[in-house]
């Protein structure tokens, strides 16, 4: 073996590299302040090993690139795992930054003879910040789109070239394949071969200047090799353990719906950006993309000279006290903002929905080639909730909010039809508190209407004992698909309530001709029954000239024949929250 | 070089001798070297640059396309929101056919019928109306706007209104002619 190592150092000089590499002088001994260097170096080797293998799967165009994200996270052998690595190790590294940059200035290691070394290090903090923004669009969902479509945005802030720099970046006008590819060349080429060669510059530097220490030394001098390595690698480990118990809680990273220009989302960036996001609602953006970061950029510039004096040091560090109490106030400003933004918590619930949603479609059904994005806007169920908050909403609600989640500013003046015809539904329909409730008719001229003052008012208590058995018999005739159906027995008795106790039949029909005043409850609550109501509500078979606003969708054309099938099949698809 | 001998016989080269022909020569292996060094990134540059180049269109060129009956739009000025479909768009080296681009807010009063890019010229969000104020509001940095898409708080971020988008109506039908603009400038300057 020896013979061996002296043949190999012979020709290649390994030991003395070696000796250089871990015999390096620790002056006043290791310390676990000086742990945050490897710790980053490490976290960068965990991103370039981790994305190379994401790089195997991982195909960037429009169409392949959510799906095959969507294939790392829920098909590929432990691919959520990877992913997850990969994406909590991004955070983690910008917490390392931070801490490493923050030893470095109260240690005063930023000034002379290290300046040179100090400006490597604040642009390798700005190329990881950049690999971030970068690797955030590459799933291509829909929170990478549109924060991506925020970031470019502001690339056209740059003085002249502004806007030629951002169709370069973007690929274009509109976003697309250009884009993904454009971000992923920069996010795993570019960007990491510049920060291989600035960590070689840095190492490089540090090395010829050394470890700077506060004299008097706290401790006797010793090397790196095994003292300060041990410290490093036990640093690491507590990073890696980290990242695995964040990997593990979060089930991996999070994927949301694919990326869709016409299907709106509330642009947020990650966390670590969010106070660039807050301060951009105060300052014109010129001001929050350009004139500050190159201010700010040129005071850390010069921080090695005005650190030369006691009194610059205390400033400087002073100076990032501030600049990081100020983004974590921001941060902070930004979060609660979002938090008690009710139409917020809407959209990013709704966003889990649809990528719950289009994740079910694509295990059941698979992926088209055409991509994801259609899966979902071909979705009935998806359809069915965005016609309903685009048409129904502004007068119904559903479970109380527009069917998909947001609450309406306007009140409602029309039933809630979450459930609609199921037994609970048709109970309360029949109580005549209820009925004149907003819930129900209360914001119709059917709150002073016949049903309301004269049948449902007038009951004395023993009819009104009755009513939940015609509410039962309502329901049953809607064959809704989450009811059991009645016996035939029990049906038979229930009719004899509807025709002959509460004598319902004088008004309204049922399987009998068309002679009553009110609506016909043939086949109430049936598809069909729905379709054709919401095709005319003014059919003498319903509400007749008596029609209080319903929009009559299929006649007028407001709605296709298709779409007032899909947004019936979804309301009788489930039953109400409660 | 700290040899002096080597350095001796360097300069005793023939095509040396003088220090004006040495300078040209270290001028050429400069020249040379640099040529060769900055040669990939010279191959690469008119493809990066091409976004710069492509797509130089204009709003002539921009088609017109049915969005909504007129029937849907409420005759009070209360906007509603839209899908733009349009029948043919390429990315790159794929053609979509019908496929959703984006959205628009479309309001009537009588016969006029006024609709706005559903993108914040901030920085491009998607605003909302909001009925009970009855205005926009961009979710991402707070802008607002009132129904004719004028900037209405003084402390919005938006530069300029909501950007309308030319309209017509034919055969009951509401065409619009959907366009994005430049986001954070005053002016209204269509991209392409």
């Amino acid at each position: 073996m020896s013979k061996f190592l002296d043949w190999l150092d012979n020709r290649s000089g390994i030991r003395g590299l070696v000796k250089e590499a871990l015999y390096e002088k620790v002056p006043g001994g290791a310390r676990w302040r000086y742990v945050w260097g490897s710790c980053l170096t490490f976290a960068f080797f965990t991103q370039v090993v981790t994305g190379t293998l994401l790089w195997m799967s991982y195909s960037p165009s429009a169409q392949t690139a959510w799906e095959s994200v969507y294939f790392i996270q829920y098909e590929i052998w432990g691919g959520w795992f990877l992913r997850g690595v990969h994406h909590y190790m991004a955070q983690a590294m910008i917490v390392l930054l931070v801490l490493h940059l923050m030893q470095v200035m109260i240690d005063g290691a930023y000034r002379a003879p290290r300046e040179l070394n100090f400006w490597f290090g604040i642009a390798l903090m700005g190329v990881t910040l950049a690999l971030s923004l970068t690797g955030y669009l590459l799933p291509w969902d829909q929170k990478g789109f549109w924060a991506t479509a925020v970031a470019t945005n502001l690339i056209a802030e740059v003085p002249l070239i502004g806007p030629m720099l951002q169709k370069i970046v973007v690929g274009g006008v509109e976003y697309g394949h250009q884009t993904i590819t454009r971000f992923f060349a920069l996010h795993a080429g570019i960007l990491p071969a510049a920060l291989i060669g600035l960590v070689v510059g840095h190492i490089y530097l540090f090395r010829k200047h050394g470890i700077h220490v506060k004299e008097p030394r706290p401790k006797k001098d010793s090397y790196f090799w095994p003292d300060q390595i041990l410290k490093d690698g036990v640093a690491c480990l507590a990073v890696l353990l980290a990242v695995v118990i964040l990997t593990l809680y979060f089930k991996g990273a999070p994927l949301g719906p694919p990326a869709d220009p016409s299907n709106e989302f509330p642009a947020r960036p990650e966390w670590y950006f969010l106070f660039l996001f807050q301060l951009l609602k105060y300052v014109p953006a010129f001001w929050g993309a350009v004139i500050i970061p190159i201010a700010l950029g040129l005071l850390i510039f010069i921080q090695p000279f005005i650190g030369s004096s006691r009194k610059g040091h205390q400033f400087n560090i002073g100076f990032w006290w501030c600049l990081l109490a100020g983004s974590a106030g921001l941060t902070f400003l930004a979060f609660s903002e979002d938090r008690e933004n009710l139409n917020h918590g809407a959209a990013v619930r709704e966003a889990e929905w649809q990528a719950e949603r289009v994740v079910e479609i694509a295990q059941e059904d698979g992926i088209p080639p055409t991509g994801a994005v259609t899966l979902l806007r071909q979705d009935r169920e998806n359809r069915g909730r965005r016609i309903f908050a685009a048409q129904c909403s502004s007068c119904h609600r559903y479970n109380g909010h527009d069917g998909r989640g947001y609450l309406v500013e306007d009140d409602q003046s029309a039933p809630e039809l979450a459930g609609f015809a199921s037994v609970d539904w048709t109970t309360k329909l029949l109580n005549y508190d209820h009925y004149i409730s907003p819930e129900y008719f209360g914001g119709t001229a059917f709150k002073e209407g016949t049903m309301a003052k004269k049948v449902l008012k007038k009951f004395d208590a023993e009819e009104t004992k009755l009513l939940p058995q015609v509410a039962l018999l309502l329901s049953d005739l809607a064959k809704l698909p989450y009811q059991e159906p009645l016996s035939e027995e029990k049906r038979e008795r229930l009719m004899d309530v509807f025709y002959d106790d509460l004598a319902c039949i004088d008004c309204h029909d049922i399987d009998s001709e068309g002679e009553g005043s009110a609506p016909d409850l043939t086949g109430y609550g049936t598809r069909k029954w729905m379709i054709d109501f919401i095709n005319n509500p003014e059919h003498e078979r319903f509400y007749g000239k008596k029609n209080d606003r319903m929009p009559a969708y299929g006649r007028d054309k407001k709605l296709s024949t298709e779409e007032i099938e899909i947004v019936v099949d979804w309301i009788r698809s489930t039953p109400a929250d409660l | 070089m700290s040899d002096p001998k080597a350095k001796k016989s360097l300069s005793d080269d023939s095509c040396c001798q003088d220090g004006k022909s040495r300078r040209l020569v270290i001028a050429s292996t400069i020249g040379v070297s640099a040529a060769c060094a900055l040669f990939p990134f010279a191959a690469g540059l008119t493809s990066i640059l091409d976004p710069v180049v492509r797509n130089s269109g204009s709003t002539a060129k921009v088609p017109w396309t049915r969005v909504t009956s007129v029937i849907n739009l409420p005759d009070d000025g209360k906007p509603a929101k839209f899908e733009i479909i349009l029948a043919e768009v390429k990315d790159a080296w794929t053609t979509y056919k019908n496929v959703p681009v984006g959205a628009v807010y479309i309001s009537r009063k009588g016969d006029e019928v006024i609709a706005f890019n559903l993108k914040c010229p901030h920085l491009g969000c998607a605003v909302d109306y909001r009925s009970k104020t009855n205005d926009y509001f961009c979710p991402c940095h707070n802008s607002t706007f009132g129904l004719d898409g004028s900037v209405t708080d003084a402390n919005s971020p938006s530069p300029r209104g909501l950007d309308t988008m030319h309209t017509k109506i034919e055969d009951k039908f509401v065409w619009i002619r959907f366009q994005q603009y430049r986001p954070n400038i005053a002016e209204k300057i269509p991209l392409s």
